[in-house]
């Protein structure tokens, strides 16, 4: 399925199992959700999927007996799986590239937004190592950085406004220019069966939630 | 910085967004641990109301740092979908909040006409951003059904974290990158 048209599904489905009370729509969502997740992911994430979740879930069904309404509390903890196991199925199938591809292919968004993203995004490991190089220059000194010390954001600031200079003028040596077309090595399109999909899921969860 | 979204600054806000995200990785075990300890209270939920501020952070920093009309929903939305596809717990709902959060933020900035960027403009922000994120939570994680009492410990907590980390955390940082020249 189009990338983005699979995340605006989940959207529309995240945002309606938010504001409706339906303990038979998350179950719903939750068991398809998971035999999804059991054909396409890995064992590993399952099992980590379900049981991060339980610390919350445990927590708010708590809250709810002891300070709310215990019969809440049920439908809080599934729909919070309902959203782990839903969220789940998207990034199993879709990378950060499909989804900037489909974006600017077919949506209309700016050549430099997909790339800029994608572009930073590769960079996670390389700011990953820099905020432990930070920590453990303030160490030497004797200085202790917390999550909560501006100083260590400051500094990995500094070093980002570095970085994105320097990305942007190696896309630019590589002839990425600002505003003009492109083509594409990998063309994405938006089939029929795609809008069917949406469609008919959409519709299956508006009438599960009136019966 | 020029007025139109360039190259640059887009690879940038993302790594803002980023480092954030990065830094608060840890604070997703210190939710874990925080929601597991006020368990046998019955106050679960009560962390993450302390630890929100920390979450929306990316957002009022974008705005301080670039100090135009869009920074502080991009942050947040791009920080968002990141996240999801760093393997976030989440998913797509991380995209969902993350749009909630943009917004609220967002309208803090457009309450001053995006000409505070000074401490009004961080009162306006933790205002919208506690009053819309409170009400997205009384549906979404059923605030609605606690005690009064138990609401109005959580709202204050609320403030309080985005008034200290979406606030005056990213209001330092902000006025660091100033007095170093690197941003106006």
């Amino acid at each position: 399925m189009n990338p983005v048209l699979k995340l605006l599904m989940m959207l529309v489905i995240a945002l309606e199992i938010s504001f409706t009370t339906s303990v038979r729509l998350n179950l719903v969502i939750f068991i398809v959700s998971l035999i999804y997740l059991i054909f396409f992911a890995s064992f590993k994430r399952i099992i980590y999927l379900l049981f991060v979740t339980l610390i919350p879930a445990i927590g708010i069904y708590f809250a709810q007996k002891i300070n709310g309404n215990y019969q809440y509390g049920i439908l809080l903890v599934t729909r919070l799986y309902a959203f782990v196991t839903l969220g789940g199925t998207y990034t199993c199938r879709t990378s950060i590239e499909d989804l900037a591809g489909s974006l600017e292919q077919n949506f209309r968004v700016p050549s430099k937004f997909a790339y800029g993203v994608m572009g930073a995004f590769n960079l996670i490991e390389t700011i990953k190592q820099e905020i432990i190089d930070i920590k453990l220059a303030a160490k030497m000194r004797n200085v202790h950085l917390s999550y909560v010390s501006p100083t260590l954001y400051f500094k990995s600031i500094l070093a980002a406004m570095n970085w994105s200079t320097l990305l942007a003028q190696g896309m630019n040596s590589h002839l990425f220019v600002e505003g003009s077309s492109r083509t594409h090595f990998k063309k994405i399109t938006i089939k029929t069966t795609d809008y069917l999909i949406l469609i008919v899921v959409l519709i299956a969860i508006q009438i599960i939630l009136i019966f | 910085m020029k007025n139109t979204w360039s190259l640059r600054n887009i690879i940038l806000l993302t790594l803002i967004s980023i480092i954030c995200g990065i830094i608060f990785f840890a604070t997703g075990f210190l939710y874990n641990a925080v929601s597991l300890a006020l368990t046998p209270y019955g106050l679960a939920p009560l962390a993450n109301d302390l630890l929100l501020g920390l979450w929306i952070m990316a957002a009022p920093l974008a705005g301080f740092i670039f100090k135009r009309p869009g920074a502080p929903f991009l942050a947040e939305v791009i920080g968002a979908i990141v996240e999801m596809f760093l393997g976030g717990q989440w998913g797509v709902e991380t995209v969902v909040t993350g749009i909630e959060q943009g917004i609220a933020t967002e309208l803090g900035f457009v309450a001053t006409k995006y000409k505070h960027f000074d401490w009004l403009g961080l009162i306006a922000t933790t205002i919208s951003t506690t009053v819309i994120t409170f009400i997205y939570d009384w549906f979404k994680n059923g605030y609605n059904a606690y005690a009064i009492h138990l609401l109005i410990i959580m709202f204050i907590v609320r403030f309080i974290s985005i008034f200290i980390f979406g606030g005056v955390l990213s209001k330092l940082i902000a006025n660091m990158l100033e007095k170093s020249h690197v941003i106006k």
